[in-house]
């Protein structure tokens, strides 16, 4: 099991992160888990019950797109890209996540 | 599109989503291998980190979002399985379905066509007609100089004209047809909006000059039937009631004319109406009918529609037609001397209504036997769906332990719920497909059997999105009323004793069941007593109508109907064809009498005018049928001659003119005072003399009373003509028939025959609606009885089945077959006897909206009321004591044994 000191993903902003790591570069599912935990320096952890879901959520949104290809290993694995949808709902989250943050950062700052 | 790949390629995706999850595990056991983990154990904590595969592949299923969808599609072929192993259930329920679903279906589709579909022209909802107040749009009700009058005052609004549709002799190479034509205004189609599908239509240009224009637009219907659609017609010339006429176009193939229900064959320019004798209905005074009709301001013989176009102001048309015409009425008005004539045609008024349905005198008299019926096949089909709700209960019954399991092992009831819906309305989806084909068939039958003459009426009825959607909404309807109880009574919790119990012993499950049964029996009996009471009132009425003494002998007595002068005989030459025919009728074997006359009995067709009396001032009303025939009339026809004379050979040109006239117009111009011998005519000169009283006939029909008629003599009126010949015989009526079909077409093959019928067949025509109404509901009464009475043996029958260890108990405690015979009859009996108590109560609640349709009758008639309840009562015993002879006869060591 994961260790618990962990943060949990906040609700809706697992969609967000999983549109930001596609969009560098195509990644199938387990990749995506990984380089979250990797960016985020394993503060932010993936719950794998919730990645999947997710995954098909997004691709019958149309935001995310995939094909299947070989691994080095040989392996068959379903890569995911962003679609130009994709990318303008990614905007739009991202611009919305900063409103949030900052309108959050203004009353922890003036309460204290 | 995606979602719809989904649905079939579900495989694929299932086996996507299992290659993708299981990869992913892979991945992790690989990263662990290369942390220095061995296999086995780096799987196995892969595994555990990631959790259950199922849970996972769930929710992403979920996440595709047409999971309903998914699940709907296998429910249905779930469903389907089912039904594939019950054929026989399979097909009694849809067969009784595609019934239900179909005669619904037929009577709508009907009176969707008739009653409520605009005309298929561009923007119907611009159009008006032009009337006189208090007179139906099917009606002549202008002259040619009040439409120029119209067309002069509205310039901005476009007015157009038709005559009455009329009967055309076609002559093409040498064949004579009739054809069913209307003279039209050149600007006819212009003001509707309707194109030609090849050639052109007529134009203003072809009405400009009297007698002008010989030029015909045929509709496409008969183009396609005449000339097989074929380009060629299209320029070629043919003989209208004589008269050769040049085909310029074919009418849009949409376009069946303005009268909803009748047919139109072609239309000809109004201002030829006397080079081709055409003569309509018409009102006339004061006018000549055998110079051109259109100049003349006394004859009232065209429709009038027009087009205010949505940007032109309606009121201020409709303002300024009113004042039009009250002008021309009050100038007219002034030369009429009668102070109280006067002030009736001071009251006539324009009137403005809309026309986007077209008119339809079908529409007034048939609109409420089709209401009629279209709540009989509803009741019917709720009867069946009552039916399928019990079948299903018992069938769902059998399933009960597995909807325990499934229930006991976290299914939710909505899903379980859902599922039975889903087999409920797969049934009632497949019901609906076989019913459309019943309706179809269903709806062309309706035209057939409430046509007043020889053929259908000719009503189009499209299968188009408005029929399919009515269908398929009374299919889900129906598939949810009757799958929604059983569905939900069988997804109860409480189902899960069911599998304590192994399905042997029903405690509590059997006291809740019953009552819903039983109300389902009750709502069946009500349902169907009602349905009989309709059925028998109405049978009742049209056997009323038929013991209606007509007032002449309709038995063995046939007609030929026909128009010499569409076929162009001049005056001087109707004598000897009178005589030709005549000749052949006389040749008929087994001819009694024979006779000719202009209207006759039943033929829909009259001659109304203003009488006028020697010595008797004038009336406001002094109208009275007329009609002309040849000697041997009252004899032919079998009405009684009550005082006077007879017609006489004496009786010719030069001799002095006669006239029989009837009770109801002996009252009416003489009351109580003896006619014969007193004077009439139409004004001066008094010429004709009544010799004859004879008895009152119903001409119109065996539904109306005997209208004011005057008969005189074909040989003393030799601008007058006969339409229809008769041969009393005394052999077999469809051997003269026949015999006199062949004498005519042989005899005279200048003039076609419209038809030969006899006049009891004529008879019958005039009550189409009540034999329409008679036999449908009649049927419609026998199914719903026989379906309620099924449902009630299935229900029974199922009930003593089940209780077999409880009979078998009571028989070996020393129940006697009776008591047991009696147990199981009780049973049903108070569901039956509430349901005809209810059935009576809404028979009488309902039959007062069919008062009108039912004849020397009363819509609470007890004595029909009574039989319908004992014929039910008798009936639903019948069906209940079946199973429970059976029930007594069960051999209690077997019973219990089982």
């Amino acid at each position: 099991m994961a260790p618990r000191d962990r943060s949990d993903l906040l609700q809706g902003t697992l969609d967000m992160l999983v549109l930001k790591v596609v969009a560098v570069e195509p990644l199938h599912g387990y990749a995506i888990a990984q380089r979250i935990g990797q960016i985020s320096r394993a503060l932010l952890h993936v719950p794998q019950g919730s990645l999947y879901p997710a995954l098909h959520r997004l691709e019958n949104k149309g935001w995310l797109a995939a094909t299947w290809q070989q691994t080095d290993a040989g392996r068959d694995t379903k890569v995911y890209r962003l679609t130009a949808k994709g990318r303008r709902q990614l905007d739009d989250e991202v611009a919305e996540w900063g409103r949030v943050s900052q309108g959050i950062q203004l009353i922890l700052s003036t309460t204290e | 599109m995606r979602w719809l790949t989904r649905l079939f390629r579900r495989e694929q995706l299932e086996r996507d989503l299992d290659r993708e999850l299981r990869s992913h595990v892979e991945e992790e056991t690989d990263r662990l291998i290369a942390e220095g983990v061995n296999r086995p154990e780096a799987r196995r904590r892969a595994l555990a980190a990631f959790g259950g595969f199922e849970p996972m592949k769930e929710h992403a299923r979920d996440a595709r979002g047409t999971r309903w969808l998914e699940d709907l599609t296998r429910d249905a072929a779930y469903a389907l399985r089912l039904l594939r192993r019950s054929p026989a259930f399979a097909l009694a329920a849809v067969g009784s379905l595609a019934i239900g679903i179909g005669a619904n279906a037929a009577v709508f589709s009907v009176a969707d066509a008739l009653l409520l579909r605009a005309l298929p022209v561009d923007h119907p909802e611009e159009l008006y007609f032009i009337n006189k107040a208090g007179i139906p749009s099917i009606r002549q009700a202008y002259s040619g100089p009040a439409y120029e009058r119209f067309k002069a005052a509205v310039p901005d609004a476009g007015i157009a004209a038709r005559g009455s549709l009329s009967r055309i002799q076609i002559t093409n190479n040498g064949v004579n047809e009739l054809a069913l034509a209307e003279l039209v205004s050149g600007n006819f189609f212009d003001v509707l909006g309707v194109p030609a599908a090849a050639g052109r239509v007529l134009s203003p240009a072809d009405t400009t000059a009297l007698g002008g224009a010989p030029v015909v637009t045929l509709s496409h219907a008969y183009w396609t039937r005449r000339y097989a659609a074929s380009p060629t017609a299209i320029g070629s010339v043919i003989q209208v009631n004589g008269q050769p006429v040049t085909i310029v176009g074919i009418a849009a193939s949409t376009f069946t004319g303005i009268t909803v229900g009748s047919r139109v064959d072609m239309w000809l320019p109004m201002t030829m109406q006397q080079e081709l004798r055409m003569r309509g209905n018409a009102s006339m005074d004061d006018s000549d009918d055998s110079k051109p009709w259109l100049p003349q301001e006394g004859i009232q013989w065209l429709s009038l529609i027009a087009r205010i176009p949505a940007h032109v102001d309606r009121n201020r048309v409709v303002t300024t037609i009113v004042e039009t015409h009250r002008q021309a009425v009050a100038r007219r008005a002034e030369e009429i001397q009668n102070a109280e004539r006067r002030n009736v045609r001071l009251r006539e008024r324009a009137d403005i209504v809309p026309a986007s349905r077209g008119t339809s005198g079908l529409r007034d008299s048939f609109a409420s036997p089709l209401w009629v019926l279209l709540g009989t096949t509803a009741i019917v089909l709720l009867i069946g769906c009552a039916n399928l709700a019990s079948l299903l209960l018992a069938r769902g019954s059998a399933r009960a332990r597995e909807f325990a399991l499934r229930l006991s092992l976290g299914a939710r009831r909505g899903r379980i719920v859902r599922q039975l819906l889903t087999e409920s309305v797969v049934l009632a989806v497949l019901g609906g497909l076989a019913g459309m084909a019943v309706a179809r068939w269903g709806s062309q039958a309706l035209l057939r059997w409430a046509s007043t003459s020889a053929i259908a009426i000719p009503l189009e009825v499209p299968l188009d999105w408005r029929f399919v959607g009515f269908v398929g909404g009374v299919s889900l309807l129906t598939g949810v009323i009757f799958g929604a109880m059983p569905a939900l009574r069988l997804s109860r919790r409480e189902l899960t004793d069911a599998m304590k119990a192994g399905g042997r012993v029903r405690g509590a499950e059997e006291r809740r069941a019953l009552p819903f049964g039983k109300l389902l029996i009750a709502a069946q009996v009500m349902l169907a007593l009602t349905l009989l009471v309709g059925a028998m009132l109405f049978m009742r009425t049209f056997q009323n109508l038929l013991a209606v003494d007509p007032g002449y002998a309709r038995e063995q007595l046939i007609t030929a109907r026909f128009d010499p002068r569409l076929a162009a005989f001049k005056e001087a030459e109707l004598p000897a064809l009178y005589e030709r025919l005549l000749a052949a009728a006389a040749s008929v074997p087994g001819a009694k009498s024979t006779t000719l006359s202009m209207n006759g009995p039943a033929t829909n067709s009259i001659r109304s005018s203003g009488i006028q009396v020697q010595g008797r001032p004038q009336g406001t009303d002094d109208e009275s049928r007329e009609d002309y025939v040849a000697l041997g009339y009252l004899q032919t026809m079998g009405i009684q001659l009550l005082r006077g004379r007879d017609f006489r050979p004496q009786d010719d040109a030069r001799a002095p003119k006669v006239a029989i006239v009837n009770e109801a117009m002996a009252r009416k111009f003489f009351g109580d005072a003896d006619p014969i011998g007193k004077r009439i005519g139409y004004g001066e000169p008094f010429d004709v003399e009544i010799v004859g009283l004879m008895r009152d006939a119903r001409f119109d029909g065996l539904r109306d009373r005997a209208q004011p008629l005057i008969v005189k003599l074909l040989a003393q009126a030799p601008d007058e003509y006969a339409a229809n010949l008769y041969v009393r015989t005394s052999g077999d009526p469809a051997v003269a028939r026949a015999a006199l079909a062949q004498t005519l077409a042989s005899a005279e093959p200048r003039m076609a025959i419209r038809e030969v019928v006899s006049v009891e067949e004529m008879t019958e025509r005039t009550v189409a609606n009540e034999r329409l109404v008679s036999r449908l509901t009649g049927a419609f009464g026998l199914l719903a009885v026989a379906v309620a009475c099924l449902g009630l043996y299935g229900t029974v029958a199922y009930s003593v089945v089940r209780r077999t260890s409880e009979i078998g108990v009571r028989v070996a405690l020393g129940a006697t077959r009776g008591e047991i015979l009696w147990m199981v009859v009780r049973e049903t009996l108070v569901p039956v006897v509430a349901g005809i108590i209810a059935g009576v109560g809404l028979a009488m609640l309902v039959s007062r909206f069919v008062a009108s349709l039912l004849y020397d009758l009363s819509p609470n008639d007890p004595s029909t009321l009574a039989t319908s309840a004992l014929v039910l009562m008798a009936m639903a015993l019948l069906a209940s004591l079946a199973p429970a002879i059976q029930a007594a006869r069960l051999d209690p060591v077997r019973a219990l044994r089982d």
